[in-house]
């Protein structure tokens, strides 16, 4: 069913492209997955109802009475403020989850824990509809302006390129702080052992604080990128990104970073290469036959969860 | 004395039965008091909020029109109001609920795999329930229900005007019908393609496009741009309005120019907002006639009070079905002189002459459906209002 005849390679590209843009979305979101499995071992289900809470939180910074002000900024100015502050609260909401409802439980054991976490996204996702509403919000024409322009043949919008970059931009941030700086090898000792890690001097509370910061941070302005590129959120939409960037965590290996970010992007793809070239309706029954395939033959995932070798 | 405590005995015996068959007949006969209770199930949360808050709103109207009118039969009409979220689970909690605290009759609910369950519970229990947004065929075809009717239309007939309008109104030769695999979506698709079946055989027109995309996504770039390549005339989308901002913009923005045509749940102020006023201007959209376009002198009633209380009349059509379903109950209910489902059921289906809701006459077939259900193609004009496009 690839490559029908007739078929352009440029609706081809096309495809590619926007399959990576719904990709970098999942990678972000993925990193906060991964990151706080790393340390904690937790899925913290919570993490896609807090990136639903940044694009709210984005669009009333962005609309009303404060948009004003961050109009007043120009458009990138604008932006960039708005998006600090997202970062900034939905950090701060991210610190405050693993405080109320993870670390009061963590010594009653993982499952008293996953529990905590499904109850949190549930708390999360409701008190976002009793604060905005349950209709859809749409974020204002008026705030991103729509400029399309095509890049060697291909239809692209301005937004849809900003948001590539800066999606990239960000993973390789994460990327070179926890592989390269003191502070990410102090997230990774932990991630490896966090007792052995304790005892070398690490202050784990730290870390903790660090990936619940980090991660939910990267996935509020995630939210905020997603509301202003597709301009409409709702507050549910938390559930679906949520599941399928913890499908891309799978994917890539649970724990690695680099992991979460192939498999962010790898998922878009596929997803937009089988909605594009076999059937909407199918899509997302492949999409889960690949992650059970990959689950049987690579348990470990695309690029593994780093392992420590015991002697 | 033994005979005398005997016979107070028996005194007491005849008295405790006497109150137990009182309490049985109270029961039984369900509506004791002052008021005449009718449910309403409507989605007051979850994903059709909007839609269930103005269904409530429209009925709130209805009974009170009704109530200022004399009531039903000398009671005054007191609404009952039961969440299913939009969601079939709880439907049959609702529908419970309603059971329970003993409603006269039901109207509701909004989505058809949602009023479902809920059907089968009132039919079970022997009320009356009566849908307002609920249009797949399979509701009154598939199974006979003696308690169930719908003041809404069928899939069939929409998916029907859909064809006819496509191609010989519109002359399109390319047609592309997309869903969103909910019962609703998949229904109106269905009987569209089945509609266009004569034309495609005559060879006036082709279906080039059938295909699903998924609801509460966000990115629908891939579809569009595989709808592109198709070159349709003309697009037809039966999902929800959510999904259909969504998608027109990314397929203007993808460069996907033909005419836009939404199923009735695809276009309301919502869908402007979320596709933006430059893309959504010009979209079609097939559906029953808004109470702005309906005339009746019950319209003229119902739509000064609901601008009275609520300040913008519904945007949608369905809310205003809500509203007839209590005037075709309540009506049936005054022909049947009494509030036993078995006459309120047979009213409904025979004796309903004279009876007059928003939306006109509330006459029903054997099954349970509507007759003579209007259709008309609205458009979105320039400045983001539905107005009617034609037919």
């Amino acid at each position: 069913m690839f490559f029908d005849k007739g078929r352009k390679v440029s609706t081809f590209i096309e495809q590619l492209v926007n399959g990576l843009t719904v990709g970098s979305f999942y990678a972000l979101v993925a990193l906060g997955y991964s990151m706080v499995y790393g340390v904690m071992k937790l899925i913290n289900f919570a993490h896609g109802d807090l990136f639903a809470l940044g694009a709210y939180l984005g669009y009333s910074l962005l609309t009303g009475a404060t948009g004003k002000i961050t109009a007043s900024m120009g458009l990138w100015g604008g932006m960039a403020f708005t998006a600090f502050l997202v970062a900034l609260s939905v950090a701060l909401a991210g610190v405050l989850v693993e405080r109320i409802a993870y670390r009061p439980v963590y010594p009653s054991g993982r499952l008293s824990l996953v529990v905590s976490a499904l109850g949190m996204a549930i708390f999360i996702q409701n008190a976002v509809m009793a604060i905005w509403g349950s209709r859809p919000r749409a974020f204002p024409a008026s705030v991103v302006p729509s400029l399309r322009f095509s890049l060697f043949g291909i239809p692209v919008t301005l937004l849809q390129v900003t948001i590539l970059g800066i999606s990239f931009a960000l993973m390789l941030a994460i990327w070179l702080i926890v592989e390269k700086s003191s502070f990410g090898a102090a997230v990774r000792a932990a991630a490896l052992d966090r007792e052995t890690a304790t005892l070398l001097g690490i202050d784990v509370r730290k870390v903790i604080f660090f990936v619940f910061a980090l991660g939910p941070g990267l996935g509020g302005v995630a939210g905020l990128m997603n509301g202003l590129y597709y301009r409409a959120i709702s507050f549910n939409m938390g559930w679906n990104y949520g599941l399928k960037a913890f499908t891309a965590t799978i994917l890539g290996g649970i724990g690695n970073i680099p992991g979460a970010m192939l498999g962010g992007l790898i998922l878009g793809v596929v997803e937009s290469l089988l909605a594009g070239y076999v059937s909407g309706a199918w899509k997302d029954v492949f999409v889960f036959i690949l992650l059970i395939a990959i689950l049987i033959f690579r348990p470990r995932g695309l690029l593994g969860e780093k392992t420590a070798e015991k002697v | 004395m033994r005979m005398t405590t005997k016979k107070a005995g028996l005194v007491l015996g005849i008295c405790c039965v006497a109150l137990f068959l009182a309490l049985l007949a109270g029961c039984g006969g369900g509506q004791s008091g002052k008021t005449v209770k009718i449910a309403l199930q409507a989605p007051i949360t979850g994903d059709y909020a909007y839609e269930g808050q103005m269904a409530k709103q429209s009925v709130e109207v209805a009974a009170e029109l009704i109530n200022k009118a004399g009531g039903l039969l000398g009671k005054q009409v007191e609404i009952l109001i039961v969440d299913d979220a939009s969601n079939p689970k709880d439907s049959a909690l609702a529908a419970q609920k309603a059971v329970s605290q003993k409603a006269a009759a039901v109207i509701g609910s909004y989505g058809s795999s949602v009023t479902e369950p809920a059907a089968d519970i009132y039919e079970k229990n022997k009320i009356v329930s009566v849908g307002y947004g609920c249009t797949a065929v399979r509701l009154t075809m598939d199974r006979e229900r003696k308690y169930f009717f719908r003041t809404c239309g069928r899939d069939d007939a929409q998916g029907l005007f859909f064809g006819k309008y496509a191609v010989e109104t519109m002359g399109a030769k390319r047609i592309a019908i997309m869903h969103d695999n909910s019962t609703f979506a998949k229904g109106v698709a269905d009987e569209a393609m089945k509609a266009l079946e004569p034309y495609v055989a005559q060879g006036k027109t082709e279906v080039v496009y059938f295909d699903a995309v998924t609801p509460k996504e966000k990115d629908f770039s891939a579809a569009v741009t595989k709808l592109r390549e198709t070159k349709p005339d003309v697009w037809y989308f039966t999902g929800y309005y959510p999904e259909a901002g969504l998608l027109i913009r990314q397929a203007r923005d993808a460069g996907l120019d033909c005419p836009f045509i939404g199923g009735n749940a695809a276009i309301n102020d919502d869908f402007v907002k979320i596709a933006g006023l430059d893309v959504a201007a010009g979209a079609l959209m097939t559906q029953e006639p808004l109470v702005t376009d309906v005339t009746t002198d019950i319209a003229s009633q119902f739509k000064a009070l609901y601008a009275e209380k609520f300040k913008e009349l519904p945007s949608s059509p369905w809310p205003v079905y809500a509203a007839d379903a209590l005037y075709a109950i309540a009506g049936a209910i005054d022909k049947a002189g009494k509030l036993d489902s078995d006459a309120i059921a047979e009213a409904m289906r025979g004796r309903m002459e004279g009876v007059q809701g928003v939306t006109g006459a509330l006459l029903f077939t054997d099954r349970g459906d509507r007759r003579d259900v209007p259709y008309k193609m609205y458009k979105v004009d320039p400045e983001g209002k539905l107005v009617v496009a034609g037919l």
